[in-house]
């Protein structure tokens, strides 16, 4: 049997080099955990102003609910709750709103009739953070396209 | 070759006694039972909601490729893996069936994590500390302060064989050498990214201050709104962060100055938890101990040197209160 040195050599050599493995190789940089790409943040922005948005959805329901709808209802993490539904319905794309209901109403007996994306503007001036609310977009479950 | 070798043996297999590591166990196995545990209620409400994986991970596509998705992937099943991961967390606390409880530990967490990222989402902060957890299960972990070591000691007592003192084990130190070597190679990862994507301008403040504002809006961060229009300090702040993860890696091969970067390493953590909510909490955790148990002749010779002072300034004050 080999000694227990040099296997544990050989494993912190290999651990080491799965480490390249979602650098090298880009379809399975999602899957790979705990050997992840560190390239977080990576990204630089250019000289402009300093903004960010808030976005939330809200549900009203058949018998007149409202409804937040977050992660927890969804059953989807806070990442692919924004690249499926919340940044695609802010730029009006109803498709991502006809799944939403899909997957929302699944097996509800109150379901979803329609979904208001509210979201606020916000951003840094020499005097502080100025918000400014945009126009709510509502999507029906009935409707082709967003309102 | 042969002169390699003895280099690669002596960084990653010196002699020494069991009981960093063990202490190290401790604190770690301690730290993920109660700060950082599975959290059940999410993963059966990913059970239930969802009827297929989203780009799922290793881990889990491979279990799901031996068993059914419908068998294995239910909130019963979950439900048991959360107990048993419980309790030999436990016994790797203690030190009882120390390396077999370890490794399940280990794996029963890895599975846990591979599971909630299977749903889309993927975050850094766990990964170098469950591989940490991993190591336990293939070193002398439970060599000291454990129930083993206690077990081991009454047994030779009984065959009246005399108690050995601490082992001393040319393998105790490769885990944490191991965590220490991850860490400057992720740091240094996710700095050199910054300088190749983004180049120079990802110092110009702009960049920190625009992630930072959208972070912490967003989860609520006071800190870091207020960050987010300090132009000059997010400037230096961007810098700062450049240097500290590119130059990590220097805290490997200059070992005396590896407190340090801990040190600055776990601030840094906290400050980047105000500003955006960037929970790194394993990372402290890790830098928390490699600061104690990697290296640590630098704190107890300040502790001795300390304990020195006192004791001289009570003996001088029971002195002084001796009648003449």
């Amino acid at each position: 049997m080999r000694e227990p040195k040099t296997i544990i050599s050989i494993a912190i050599i290999l651990v080491i080099l799965l480490h390249a493995a979602p650098l090298l190789y880009r379809a399975e940089r999602k899957t790979m955990w705990p050997f992840l790409d560190w390239a977080m943040y990576k990204d630089s922005r250019p000289a402009g102003p300093i903004r960010a948005y808030k976005k939330h959805i809200t549900g009203i329901t058949a018998r007149g609910q409202r409804e937040s709808v977050t992660t927890d209802l969804t059953g989807v993490s806070i990442t692919s709750f924004n690249m499926l539904y919340l940044q695609p319905m802010w730029t009006r794309d109803s498709s991502a709103a006809r799944q939403l209901f899909d997957r929302l109403n699944r097996v509800r007996e109150d379901p979803f009739v329609e979904l208001r994306l509210e979201s606020e503007t916000y951003t840094v001036t020499d005097s502080g953070v100025v918000r400014e609310d945009n126009p709510v977009i509502t999507y029906r479950a009935d409707a082709a396209a967003p309102q | 070759m042969k002169r390699w070798i003895e280099r690669w043996n002596a960084y990653w297999f010196p002699e020494t006694t069991t009981r960093e590591l063990c202490l190290s166990r401790i604190v770690v196995v301690a730290a993920q039972l109660l700060l950082f545990p599975p959290v059940l209620e999410k993963h059966i409400n990913y059970l239930t909601k969802n009827s297929e994986f989203i780009d799922p991970q290793v881990i889990i596509s491979a279990i799901a490729a031996v068993f059914p998705r419908e068998t294995v992937f239910t909130p019963s099943v979950f439900t048991t893996l959360y107990w048993v991961t419980f309790v030999a967390g436990l016994l790797t606390l203690v030190g009882l069936f120390t390396r077999p409880s370890a490794f399940v530990f280990a794996l029963c967490n890895w599975i846990f994590v591979a599971h909630e990222y299977s749903y889309g989402d993927r975050h850094h902060g766990e990964a170098l500390f469950c591989i940490l957890l991993m190591c336990y299960a293939f070193s002398p972990s439970g060599d000291s302060y454990s129930i083993d070591a206690l077990l081991r000691r009454w047994r030779s007592r009984r065959a009246g064989v005399p108690v050995e003192g601490p082992r001393r084990t040319d393998t105790a130190m490769w885990p944490l050498k191991f965590v220490h070597v991850l860490l400057a190679m992720t740091y240094f990862s996710t700095g050199a990214s910054k300088l190749i994507a983004g180049g120079p301008s990802w110092m110009n403040g702009y960049t920190l201050q625009l992630y930072t504002f959208n972070d912490a809006l967003n989860r609520g961060m006071p800190f870091g709104i207020w960050l987010a229009q300090q132009h000059a300090l997010a400037i230096a702040l961007s810098i700062f962060t450049i240097l500290f993860e590119t130059f990590f890696f220097v805290s490997v091969l200059l070992p005396w100055t590896a407190p340090l970067f801990f040190i600055v390493g776990i601030f840094f953590h906290l400050s980047l938890y105000m500003a955006g909510g960037h929970d790194f909490f394993q990372h402290i955790v890790l830098l928390f101990v490699l600061l104690l148990f990697l290296a640590p002749a630098w704190w107890r010779a300040w502790l001795n040197k300390y304990l020195a002072i006192l004791s001289a300034r009570w003996r001088r004050q029971e002195q002084a209160q001796q009648p003449v």
